[in-house]
């Protein structure tokens, strides 16, 4: 009998009564055994036996039993044997059997498979019998909800998202998006990760050539505010110079320039970085010296940032937000308005708190508004801190301002034609006819409208200064909507543009309302909503004109502040340059659709990693493994992809075992600096010996004896790698990178860097020796580089290939069968001489199976060996984005390399190969030739 | 419009700067304080018949362009710019084209100078402080390659 019949049968007699036995002899029974379901004999139960044989056959049904024998027994016993038997009998024929669907009782030709869902298509005789078996299977009846109707109600509809963004923030976008886009939940806030749509190439083209936009809200603003010698003084213990311009860069600091600059905690540098922010001072104010700075960051840093900030400002006075009108401080005065709260709306305070628990009356009153800015914060968190020794103010402006990003060289063309100036008109109680009181004001304002008409004349973004600011009231940009889509474009003209061009708007340009939080309340508070609108717009005597005059409420201030595009290199300058749009919270959607009505594209996520992919800039958090946030992205990264392989079938996956990958989740990045720094060190002392020198045949021999490195990594204080980002020793190495031929060459002629010899060398790792560099590259043929790809130092014969790229030889997998392996285990001493390709370090093999058993298959156990020198190529780094650059026509990579095994690599190349790497992706054995770029 | 992906049509704005380097007038302050971030030229509507030469895409390549245009894509008249070096290169695929049509086409050169924009950033912000834009002058040609219009 096969399984399948034996599980069957077992599923059958589950709930049939044992058979009963009459005890009687061995022989007895045995010879009775061999008469089961024979009915030959047994004349008196022919009838009832035969019901049995046909429904109950399986029952073991004694026939023999009932026969008159010749065996000598009391009646009295015969008949209680009997009775048992036919009780056991009844009791059968009562039970059902097997499934339990009544619809088993049907033949097989009247089944039909609706029937298990819909009781009505059962014959009639069988509908009572399903009915109450449907019903007791039924566990509970589904609460029934509201009607859709109700659902879609306004007020209801407010409530449940009002319930849905407690834990994860919406940015004012999310309907928007969320009808349009893969919404992922991340870093606290739900955001669009690419559409629905097909849009890989357009979104690609619109960047290049036309323009994309992103809502960047999410990023984190946070206001300083104090004396500017007192602001500076405490933020330049975040940053260095050496790292390129700081805080106090003297174009940013006037307020004409965003900077960006990267933070480090205080005092800390170079180790330690918190990541990249950008920031932007306001102008100042004539005759004050009291100063607004925004810093805004990517949300993963700020719970870094803020107590950092906070530190080196001595702002540990948290003020709660109740109170915060009577904390103002009183130095600064003039430029400083008083300043409410710019935390939220009073509305948004309330409903924070309510729980849903609560009475239905209780918890739909408050919160049948619409949440602005930070629905998850408690009430009673502070967002101001202020400092009662230097009086600098801190306060945290998350999702106060939304800030909409739009990238290409049309991207002016699109604002140009979305936005108007602000129109003056008559006082009264709202903030722009106050504004319009006064003259100077006023003055501005045109000046700024002017710089605004001029940006028409500009044939591409990239023209412009990168990061120049402009400040400008507008028209609310809802009632220019064009009724149709229309694609923006540029109308050049020659006048004028040209101081625009080479200095930017003015200084005095930069100023706008957007900085005073009573304006930016102000605005928020008044905006007229839709419906109103609408309203205002059918009762036009000419439908779809203008409404005439503008309603009073429609005047925003606004902040435009231009992105540079690629600065690095010489290819594609100034690809990707942009407009970024502060606009204060509330106003996302009205600016959002006459935005899109110009014909931009929209990217999300995605798409701003290909942005500074294709700009060749490092994008956070991917690529700074040594900031604290990028740490932590780099675990969930693991984590997805691990959880990702898991899925596939253990057939499916890739064995990257085999294929010689050690890592392909996961970089670790300090064990690679460590092993650099020990062959570096083992090499200086064999140069000393003698003084040949090969390529990296030489750093295989030394791997060999750097492979018990476990002694040495543990004795060794546990030293963070960080990346080099001192601007100085990268304009050196990016020097050494070019080969010395050709273009290259002259460059560096006309940079006067000195040549690499071994003195540099050994000057420059001394000072960053255990760091890695950002490089960029660029494959010489075909291959599309993906995601953890390897670097590796090319062999003296890999540079005289010409074509193709040298092939890993496959490796062999030591944990695939731990019990073959156990049978090996003898064997092994003859099996590790062998010349195997670039065998396993036989000093972790042992240990593996015990961690390996957890691990699926495929993968290498935790304590990784040597990761350098695991393949035939000597490893240098990892790709942290890879793919095809669309604008280079090309597979293109970013990643990260060991300073040392870098400079070792190009030190011992030859001056006109110079820069050549290999590039293997993880689940290849084939090697792609790349050549590197550093640029600075 | 122009896009990136194919130098050929906006060549001009890409290659020159590098190239224009050695013509670029001394420098009065010292160059290691400064890094020199030169900007793209400023670009101009371009036309279907436009053509902008740089040097960085294969000649042959450039050439063919013109002239498909010239031939498959029914255009009269084409105009190939040239900006700095490229400059040489434009007037050799005009002369081309010219020789390859034998004689049926004619040429029409136009010169001009053309305003660059380089920014001068100092490596030591705080102390220097302004950072710079200086412009300088390259010279460009304009050639029309035509069928002389038959009277």
């Amino acid at each position: 009998m096969s399984a399948a019949k034996v599980k069957m049968r077992e599923k059958k007699m589950r709930n049939q009564p044992s058979s009963v036995q009459y005890s009687a002899s061995p022989r007895h029974v045995e010879s009775s055994a061999k008469h089961t379901h024979t009915h030959t004999h047994a004349h008196q139960f022919r009838t009832l036996q035969m019901q049995c044989r046909s429904d109950y056959g399986h029952l073991k049904f004694r026939a023999s039993a009932l026969l008159p024998r010749s065996h000598p027994s009391s009646a009295g016993a015969f008949a209680t044997a009997r009775a048992s038997e036919v009780r056991t009998m009844l009791k059968a024929t009562t039970k059902t059997t097997g499934s339990c669907h009544v619809f088993g009782a049907l033949p097989k030709h009247m089944r039909r498979r609706a029937m298990s869902h819909n009781t009505k298509r059962l014959p009639c005789r069988l509908r009572d019998v399903a009915n109450r078996m449907a019903s007791s299977k039924k566990k509970k009846e589904e609460s029934k909800g509201k009607s859709r109707k109700a659902r879609r109600q306004h007020g209801n509809l407010l409530l449940e998202f009002n319930r849905r963004q407690r834990k994860n923030k919406w940015l004012e976008t999310h309907i928007w998006h969320a009808k349009r886009f893969h919404m992922v939940k991340k870093w606290g806030y739900c955001l669009g990760d690419r559409p629905t749509y097909k849009c890989y190439r357009s979104s690609y083209r619109a960047m290049s050539s036309h323009c994309l936009l992103q809502d960047l809200s999410y990023y984190c603003c946070i206001e300083l505010q104090g004396e500017e010698e007192k602001l500076l003084a405490s933020l330049s213990q975040l940053t260095s110079k050496e790292a390129g311009p700081t805080f106090a860069a003297a174009l940013s600091l006037s307020g004409q320039r965003q900077g960006s600059v990267d933070v480090y905690r205080a005092g800390q540098y170079p180790m330690q970085p918190l990541g990249p922010v950008t920031f932007l001072w306001r102008p100042r104010a004539q005759g004050s010296t009291h100063r607004q700075l925004w810093i805004w960051a990517h949300p993963t840093i700020k719970p870094d940032l803020l107590p950092e900030l906070q530190t080196v400002c001595q702002c540990c006075e948290a003020v709660l937000p109740p109170a915060a009108p009577a904390v103002i401080p009183t130095e600064g005065v003039s430029a400083l308005e008083p300043e409410p709260k710019p935390e939220k709306t009073p509305e948004s305070k309330q409903i924070t708190g309510t729980k849903r628990k609560q009475t239905f009356k209780d918890a739909s009153e408050p919160s049948e508004k619409k949440i602005l800015g930070d629905g998850t914060r408690s009430p009673t968190t502070p967002v101001t801190w202020k400092s009662s020794s230097n009086g600098i103010v801190i306060s945290d402006l998350t999702m106060e301002i939304v800030r909409y990003r739009l990238i290409g060289p049309q991207s002016h063309s699109v604002l140009v034609e979305t936005m108007e100036a602000a129109t003056d008109c008559d006082p009264s109680c709202l903030w722009w006819p106050e504004h319009c009181k006064n003259e100077s004001k006023m003055n501005l304002h045109q000046q700024q409208a002017d710089v605004f008409h001029l940006l028409k004349g500009v044939y591409s973004t990239g023209e412009l200064p990168s990061g120049t600011v402009l400040g400008l009231t507008v028209d609310d940009p809802r009632l220019t909507l064009p009724t149709k889509k229309v694609k923006a474009l540029p109308c050049v003209k020659q006048e004028k543009r040209r101081e625009l061009m080479l200095r930017g708007a003015p200084a005095h340009c930069c100023q706008s309302s957007l900085w005073e939080s009573s304006v930016r309340d102000n605005v928020t508070v008044n905006k007229i909503s839709n419906k109103l609108l609408n309203h205002m717009r059918s009762e036009l005597l000419v439908p779809g004109s203008r409404l005439s005059p503008t309603p009073l409420q429609g005047r925003v201030p606004i902040l435009l502040v231009h992105q540079p595009g690629k600065q690095v290199g010489h290819e594609m300058t100034s690809w990707g340059a942009g407009w970024d749009l502060l606009l204060p919270k509330g106003w996302g959607m009205a600016f959002w659709v006459p935005l899109v009505y110009r014909g931009v594209r929209i990217g999300g996520l995605t798409m701003s990693l290909k942005h500074s992919q294709n700009k060749g800039a490092a994008h956070f958090p991917h690529d700074y493994p040594d900031c604290p946030a990028g740490a932590r992205f780099q675990e969930e990264q693991e984590a997805q992809l691990l959880y990702e392989f898991k899925r596939y079938p253990p057939a499916k996956r890739n064995n990257y075992i085999k294929h010689g990958c050690l890592a392909p989740f996961c970089c670790p990045w300090q064990q690679l600096a460590e092993e650099w720094e020990l062959i570096l060190r083992e090499g200086g002392e064999e140069r000393e010996e003698d003084r040949l020198t090969q390529t990296s045949t030489k750093a295989d021999a030394v791997m060999e004896v750097a492979t018990p490195r476990e002694d040495v990594t543990v004795t060794k204080p546990p030293s963070r790698v960080t990346v080099l980002r001192n601007k100085k020793s990268l304009r050196l190495l990016s020097g050494w990178c070019r080969p010395t031929t050709s273009k290259g060459q002259r460059a560096r002629r006309s940079c006067g860097v000195l040549p690499l010899d071994r003195a540099a060398m050994a000057l420059f790792l001394s000072a960053h020796g255990m760091s890695l560099v950002w490089v960029r590259l660029s494959l010489l043929s075909k291959g599309k580089p993906e995601l953890h790809a390897m670097v590796c130092v090319p062999t003296a014969e890999d540079l005289m290939l010409c074509g193709g790229g040298p092939q890993e030889p496959p490796h062999r997998d030591h944990f695939k069968s731990p019990f073959r392996r156990q049978k090996k285990g003898s064997k092994k001493e003859g099996k590790e001489s062998d010349p195997a390709p670039a065998s396993e370090p036989n000093s972790t093999a042992p240990e593996g199976p015990k961690s390996s058993l957890a691990l699926p298959m495929g993968l290498w156990p935790d304590p990784l060996p040597s990761v350098t020198a695991h393949c035939s190529r000597v490893m240098l780094g990892w790709v942290t984005q890879g793919d095809f650059s669309l604008s280079s026509g090309r597979g293109e990579a970013l990643g990260l390399v060991s300073v040392a095994g870098l400079l070792n690599t190009l030190f011992n190349q030859p001056a006109e190969r110079r820069g050549t790497l290999l590039l293997r992706n993880p689940a290849s054995l084939h090697y792609r030739v790349a050549k590197v770029n550093l640029e600075v | 419009m122009t896009e990136p992906r194919s130098p050929g049509m906006s060549s001009m704005p890409q290659t020159a700067p590098v190239h224009t380097e050695s013509t670029s007038p001394a420098v009065e302050m010292d160059p290691v304080e400064y890094t020199l971030r030169k900007r793209l030229p400023r670009k101009l509507p371009k036309r279907r018949n436009d053509v902008y030469v740089n040097m960085k895409t294969d000649f042959r390549a450039q050439l063919a362009r013109c002239q498909k245009l010239l031939e498959g894509g029914g255009h009269r008249e084409i105009c190939v710019h040239g900006l700095g070096l490229a400059i040489n290169r434009a007037i050799n695929i005009a002369l081309q084209l010219q020789a390859s049509s034998q004689g049926a086409l004619q040429l029409a050169a136009n010169t001009s100078t053309v305003e660059l924009v380089d920014d001068l950033e100092p490596e030591d912000p705080d102390e220097a402080g302004e950072p710079m834009t200086r412009t300088r002058n390259n010279s460009a040609i304009h050639i029309k390659v035509f069928y002389p219009d038959p009277q």
